[in-house]
């Protein structure tokens, strides 16, 4: 009976995924790309499960991998809100790294010009010069794109370019070069982030942020809009919704939020209280592009983010136990992080579709 | 003054190979946004074989990683019909992770041996990228396949009807643009700049990707883009051989090719310019084909 021709296959379209759907369909893409990473980790003589063993027993012992696993992970959500935010309205906010650098500088200069303020009033005001500039880069890509038309991955990718020479200006030889070589002076100690339970503060905060803009999205009169733009833009003209104004909005907050990342990013670990080397910054400012990964996995849907930036980020943090303990060539971490995001992308495939047997 | 010149020209080479091969594909209605990331595929594989196997082979097999990058391109994007810039990042995240992994070990410069010939300090692939771009030209504005191809991108319908395979078209497209773009990665990390260092195309790949939307789809206008940028790119690294006494510091200036991208894409978005770019935009790109 099972002839090969019996076994024809036929795609389905499917209109709607449902939240349980897509737990499924990730997790399945994490499995797939699990057993993927397997053979680059036998080709390197490891022994694969001893590995995955390895590295989430490191990324989640609270004694070891997990403060920065929390870290991490939290700041990919800043990441991935910044996107969800502006791809309701179907923009592609890909300049999260520029929001972050943006967020970075606003946050330092305030720290730089005032360290001897009071810790309750520096934290704040650090923060909020860091939404503050990273709404304002945020806000010039949706002006670019809502009132001069200018595509704006392309605009995004370009202003995180500009970002990333900004603040190479300001550290390497700049005005905030420290006695290392090409990093920025350390934060002055009223700075750094308050540690609550293993993490700063700045980590509630995203988790806070998510929830406010799952709210925003799905209640708020402005997140339908912003929603109705995104699905149907002719119907968004009819109702009378000012597009660019809407575009400029929505890159305004994911810019806002992208730009706490910076604080959260340099003052909340230990191992930074300093914008470190240029590959280093940039290295962290590479992860940002994680948010769309996580935010399209996730169905946009911001507190579903939680949880999955954290699995991200416990990847990130487990994956380096490869070189560090296990002493396996440097990079294989990396490695596995562009494997599990291809396929995720890969996977995308079923958050449209199902395939069917013909009978 | 000549060796400046030069070197400007290697750029234009290496954003001409690469954004020639994005025009073919968006032509035949497929984006790649992972541009850049093909372009470090293969700046790694060229390197690396480069350094067992000499200059020749490393162009090859540049080539042949990015045009198997490019079949990946097309199976995620025409085939499983994933949104087209989700897999074009997907296909970059990967690349940054694979290259590190893979090419960070033999970080430093190519031994002597290997250099490039350079014809009065040019290197010859300046000329063999003028052919490709006139080959391009010639295929699309005249002859059959190319009036198939720009079918594809336009109405993929209407083509699928007059007998054109929309898919295998496409395929075809997306694999010779991810040869072209694993060939220029190939130049810059062999020829150019002679050398491994972490991730080098340096957003290189990306003003490439801008030069397909300034050009308005035409390769003769992309040349034009890409001699441009090559020598704004240049001058950004070394400005002295131009004119010593620049005052702006190397991070500013280093922002000059971004910003400048910006301003042109700026002006040709206005509305007049918006009409003819809508006119000569491939209609279908970025759509995915999916026969009802």
């Amino acid at each position: 009976m099972t002839s090969l021709e019996t076994l024809k296959l036929k795609l389905e379209r499917v209109p709607v995924v449902s939240g349980g759907q897509a737990v499924r369909i990730s997790l399945l893409s994490l499995v797939f790309s699990f057993i993927i990473f397997s053979i680059f980790l036998s080709i390197e003589g490891a022994n694969p499960i001893d590995a995955y063993s390895n590295i989430f027993s490191f990324a989640l012992d609270p004694n070891l991998g997990l403060p920065t696993t929390l870290h991490r992970g939290l700041f990919l959500l800043f990441s991935t809100l910044a996107f969800v935010v502006a791809y309701s309205a179907r923009l592609w906010n890909v300049g999260m790294e520029g929001q972050f650098y943006l967020g970075t500088i606003g946050a330092f200069a305030v720290a730089y010009s005032l360290p001897e303020l009071h810790p309750a009033i520096l934290i704040p005001l650090m923060l909020l010069a860091g939404a503050i500039f990273g709404a304002g880069y945020g806000a010039l890509a949706g002006f670019l794109r809502g009132k001069l038309n200018v595509n704006e991955v392309v605009g995004c990718l370009m202003l995180n370019n500009i970002a990333f020479w900004l603040v190479y200006l300001l550290t390497v030889g700049g005005p905030w070069a420290g006695i290392a070589e090409s990093t920025s002076r350390p934060l002055p100690p009223n700075a750094h982030a308050p540690i609550i339970s293993y993490t700063p503060f700045t980590s509630y905060l995203a988790i806070g942020i998510a929830i406010v803009l799952y709210i925003f999205l799905s209640k708020s009169v402005v997140g339908y809009k912003i929603r109705v733009l995104g699905n149907s833009p002719t119907a968004a003209q009819h109702i009378g919704i000012n597009a660019p104004r809407t575009y400029i909005l929505v890159m305004t907050i994911g810019g806002a939020i992208a730009g706490l990342s910076g604080y959260h990013m340099w003052a909340g670990d230990p191992a930074f209280l300093m914008i470190p080397r240029p590959e280093a910054y940039k290295a962290i400012g590479d992860l940002t592009y994680w948010g769309l990964i996580i935010g399209l996995v996730c169905l946009l849907n911001p507190v579903a983010a939680i949880p999955t930036s954290v699995f991200i980020g416990s990847i990130m943090m487990g994956s380096t136990v490869l070189v560090r303990r296990l002493r396996l060539p440097f990079g294989l971490d990396v490695l596995f992080l562009g494997l599990v995001s291809i396929t995720f992308a890969a996977f995308q495939f079923f958050y449209m579709y199902k395939v069917r047997r013909m009978k | 003054m000549w060796p400046f010149i030069a070197r400007s020209l290697e750029v234009a080479t290496i954003l001409l190979i690469a954004a020639v091969g994005e025009l073919l594909n968006q032509r035949s209605g497929v984006i790649n946004v992972g541009i850049e990331g093909l372009m470090l595929l293969g700046a790694a594989a060229g390197f690396i074989a480069a350094l067992f196997w000499g200059l020749i082979p490393a162009f090859i097999i540049g080539m042949l990683i990015g045009g198997l990058f490019g079949l990946v391109h097309a199976i995620l994007s025409t085939s499983l019909k994933v949104n087209q810039v989700v897999s074009g990042m997907g296909i970059w995240l990967f690349a940054m992770g694979f290259v590190t992994y893979w090419a960070d070990r033999y970080s430093g410069p190519l031994p002597r041996g290997v250099v490039s010939p350079r014809i009065y300090e040019l290197s010859p692939m300046f000329f063999i990228a003028l052919i490709i771009v006139v080959v391009i030209w010639f295929i699309l504005s005249k002859t059959h396949l190319g009036l198939k191809v720009k079918s594809v991108g336009e109405n993929p319908f209407a083509a699928e009807v007059s007998g054109v395979k929309v898919i295998r078209t496409r395929y075809l497209c997306t694999i010779i643009g991810g040869m072209l773009a694993g060939l220029a990665g190939a130049f810059l990390s062999t020829t150019y700049l002679g050398a491994w260092s972490h991730l080098p195309t340096k957003g290189l790949g990306w003003i490439a990707f801008a030069l397909v939307m300034f050009s308005l789809w035409r390769p003769l206008i992309l040349l034009g883009g890409a001699l441009t940028f090559g020598f704004i790119w240049q001058f950004a690294i070394s400005p002295e051989t131009i004119y010593a006494g620049i005052p702006a510091p190397l991070p500013l200036l280093r922002m000059l090719p971004f910003v400048a991208t910006i301003v042109v894409l700026t002006i040709i978005s206005r509305e007049k310019f918006r009409r003819k770019w809508a006119l000569s935009r491939p209609e279908a790109l970025g759509e995915p084909y999916i026969k009802e």
